[in-house]
């Protein structure tokens, strides 16, 4: 009886190294184990698309410190497939030291956030035996030069979406500060063109006057702006109104703009050639008073 | 007895599947990565190289329009493709997707292809998709603009690349300004003073020319088909004259659908009067001409390149950027067809009656002097000219517009 409880345990045994071996099969390949072109493949794939690039301090210098120890890099905030929705790329590295292996870490992140100081969930990218990290921006170009395995290695991620501002200038069109200036990269697929999925603020009959209309940044008295710049998520464009005569403007709305028109906000005039009392252009059978979030409306 | 030797040959044939299971998966991923993976990736990568260095060149071409040498080279089949037979301002064709088109049919030394969005066979088919902010679920566009994807003809690889169609734009600089024309004569106690403004706060720009019928076609073809309902395109032939058909209405929503507005009244008038010290951002009057080419209020000039007027159609057909910029560079400001405006000052002077229904000695040809329009149709009786009737009067009168935004 001994001798066949542990027969059945040696054959329990062995059938759980067969189910072991099964599930690891179907385990994702660790990074560290493939070569580097998948590797390199796997970043240029998705950051291609990146549109920010934030917390990026880098120039070129060695990172040494602190040995051991995993610190964040920076991050990259990026289209998910179809580009129904942003998501953030943070970038960590552990510095090797003695016996502690060198490592770059990706971790995901499913929408545009910060990211932790430490790397906390399970990296979706994860690549070991890195030494002599380095790192720099140069002309839109992510550049990290490394050793790994005691090779040299120099990878080159392109960034055409990065967009480092406007130029206004008259008597031009806009000029915008990126790689190739006029031009986006998409992350398009059947989900691009869903409306359901379409999360631009706005519809097209939206109204001040009904109170339809999205406030999609708000100044306030003392110009600052509260909450998120959310114009540029504008459906149909947007308007400004007069509130508190503030160096950036007014508040801004979403939709199409009636400004002028009875219980609309009165149009911007501004301030270098009237009084307080005119800051606002309303039709000439109406007048400018302010309603109780001190914007001013034609009545 | 017979039971333990059954077992153990259990256990051994066991023990063989296990270490044979191990092997087959070690090997069979060593022999995965190590030989077929690296070459696919090496090539994904060229393939990603080659599609990049091909978009500095596709928006290369999309900037400089007609003076790229591609346009140089197709120039004589693409217009006679498209069956346009009339000549047309050529600045047009920048940031326009027709130099693509012709491309993609007629170049076929190209590295790469146009792949069309839909996979029919129809060959009029278009080689990218018009997308704003209303019709895509993309998130982060800037602007509107144009879809194309292209593929690398050696892997196949794809790539969608938008291009903003933001180039026939200009900036309003940050200044004072005066709505409509210069007050003379003192009338009434309300308008002894010009009605005065400014834009420093603001960016604004403002279409250099008036929408043009192909730029309709997009919406019609990638617009809500509810706000187009009725809306019929234009022939090919005509892709490069103004559109002159939509209500007020209409045109509010068509502007709307690219993120703009309907140009406004005052904005024009600033785009439009010269000013008279162009270094005094902040003069103390905005004394101004009549007349956007001179800052002499008694310069007027009989002109067709200036104003085109009624007498420029005996001697040609009316296009786009038919006369000369004004100081902000805007076309056709003085002549041409009518142009409507959204006038939040006097919603009934709506309408720039400088046109070709008139002659050069109409008074209507002067800056700030507007007629008015319901907006509803395009016979007589929608119009009111204050009594100063064109002496032909058209079974329609042909109506244009212009957009307008702001940006942060």
């Amino acid at each position: 009886m001994k001798k066949r409880n542990g027969f059945q345990l040696f054959v329990l045994w062995m059938i759980g190294i067969c189910i072991a071996a099964c599930l690891s099969a179907c385990l994702p390949i660790k990074i560290s184990d493939v070569n580097l072109a998948e590797a390199e493949m796997k970043l240029y794939n998705e950051w291609l698309y990146t549109f920010k690039l934030k917390h990026f301090n880098f120039n070129n210098e060695l990172i040494t410190r602190p040995p051991g120890v995993e610190q964040y890099l920076f991050n990259l905030v990026l289209p998910s497939e179809g580009g129904i929705n942003l998501k953030t790329h943070c970038v960590y590295y552990q510095v090797p030291y003695k016996n502690l292996s060198g490592i770059i870490k990706v971790i995901e992140q499913k929408n545009e956030s910060e990211c932790p100081e430490v790397s906390s969930l399970i990296p979706w990218f994860e690549l070991k035996e890195i030494s002599e990290l380095q790192v720099k921006l140069e002309n839109f170009k992510l550049i990290l030069n490394f050793k790994y395995k005691n090779k040299k290695t120099n990878w080159s991620f392109v960034l055409p979406n990065i967009n480092n501002g406007f130029v206004h200038q008259k008597y031009q069109s806009i000029k915008v500060k990126k790689l190739f200036p006029e031009l986006t990269i998409l992350r398009i697929n059947e989900d691009s063109f869903d409306i359901n999925f379409n999360k631009y603020l706005g519809k097209l009959s939206d109204r001040f006057s009904r109170g339809s209309s999205i406030r999609c940044q708000q100044v306030n008295k003392d110009c600052k702006t509260i909450g998120e710049y959310r114009c540029d998520s504008c459906a149909y464009g947007w308007y400004e109104v007069v509130d508190f005569s503030c160096p950036q403007g007014g508040s801004k709305f979403c939709g199409q703009n009636h400004c002028g028109e009875k219980n609309e906000p009165a149009c911007p005039r501004g301030s270098k050639v009237v009084s307080s009392e005119e800051l606002g252009i309303c039709q000439s059978d109406l007048t400018s008073v302010y309603n109780s979030d001190h914007t001013l409306v034609c009545q | 007895m017979k039971d333990f030797k059954r077992s153990k040959a259990i256990l051994i044939t066991l023990f063989i599947c296990a270490v044979l299971m191990c092997a087959g998966w070690i090997i069979a991923q060593k022999w995965s990565i190590s030989t077929l993976k690296p070459d696919q990736f090496v090539q994904d990568k060229e393939a990603l190289s080659r599609l990049l260095e091909n978009s500095s060149e596709i928006q290369r071409i999309w900037s400089e329009g007609e003076d790229s040498r591609e346009w140089i080279s197709l120039k004589k089949e693409c217009l006679s493709y498209y069956q346009i037979t009339e000549t047309f301002d050529e600045s047009l064709l920048r940031c326009n997707p027709m130099i693509f088109e012709c491309l993609n049919r007629f170049n076929q030394k190209l590295n790469f292809r146009f792949v069309k969005p839909d996979l029919s066979d129809d060959q009029n088919q278009k080689i990218y998709r018009y997308l704003t902010k209303s019709n895509t679920s993309h998130i982060g566009l800037e602007h509107s603009g144009y879809l194309f994807t292209i593929e690398d003809k050696k892997n196949r690889k794809h790539l969608n690349l938008f291009l903003a169609d933001q180039c026939h734009e200009v900036f309003l600089q940050n200044r004072t300004y005066a709505y409509g024309e210069e007050i003379l004569e003192k009338k009434s106690s309300e308008e002894t003073e010009d009605y005065r403004f400014d834009n420093f706060n603001q960016n604004i720009y403002i279409d250099q020319h008036l929408v043009m019928n192909s730029e309709l076609n997009e919406w019609i073809d990638f617009g809500n088909p509810n706000f187009t309902e009725g809306l019929k395109k234009s022939d090919n032939k005509d892709y490069f004259l103004p559109a002159t058909s939509l209500t007020y209405s209409q045109m509010e929503n068509y502007c709307s659908f690219k993120g703009k507005q309907l140009m406004q009244a005052h904005i024009f008038d600033a785009a439009t009067f010269l000013p008279m010290d162009l270094n005094d951002i902040n003069p103390k009057n905005n004394n101004r001409s009549p007349y956007y080419w001179t800052k002499k209020k008694s310069e007027f000039k009989s002109d067709c390149s200036l104003i085109f007027a009624k007498e420029c159609l005996q001697k040609k057909n009316f296009k786009i950027n038919s006369t000369s910029p004004t100081w902000a560079g805007l076309t056709d400001s003085m002549g041409g067809p009518f142009e409507v405006f959204r006038n939040p000052i006097d919603p009934e002077s709506n309408l720039k009656a400088a046109s070709y229904y008139f002659n050069f000695k109409s008074p209507w040809h002067k800056l700030g002097f507007r007629a008015s329009w319901d907006g509803e149709d395009f016979d007589l009786r929608h119009f009111d000219f204050k009594g100063i009737n064109p002496e032909i009067i058209p079974q329609k009168f042909q109506v244009g517009f212009r957009c307008m935004r702001e940006e942060k």
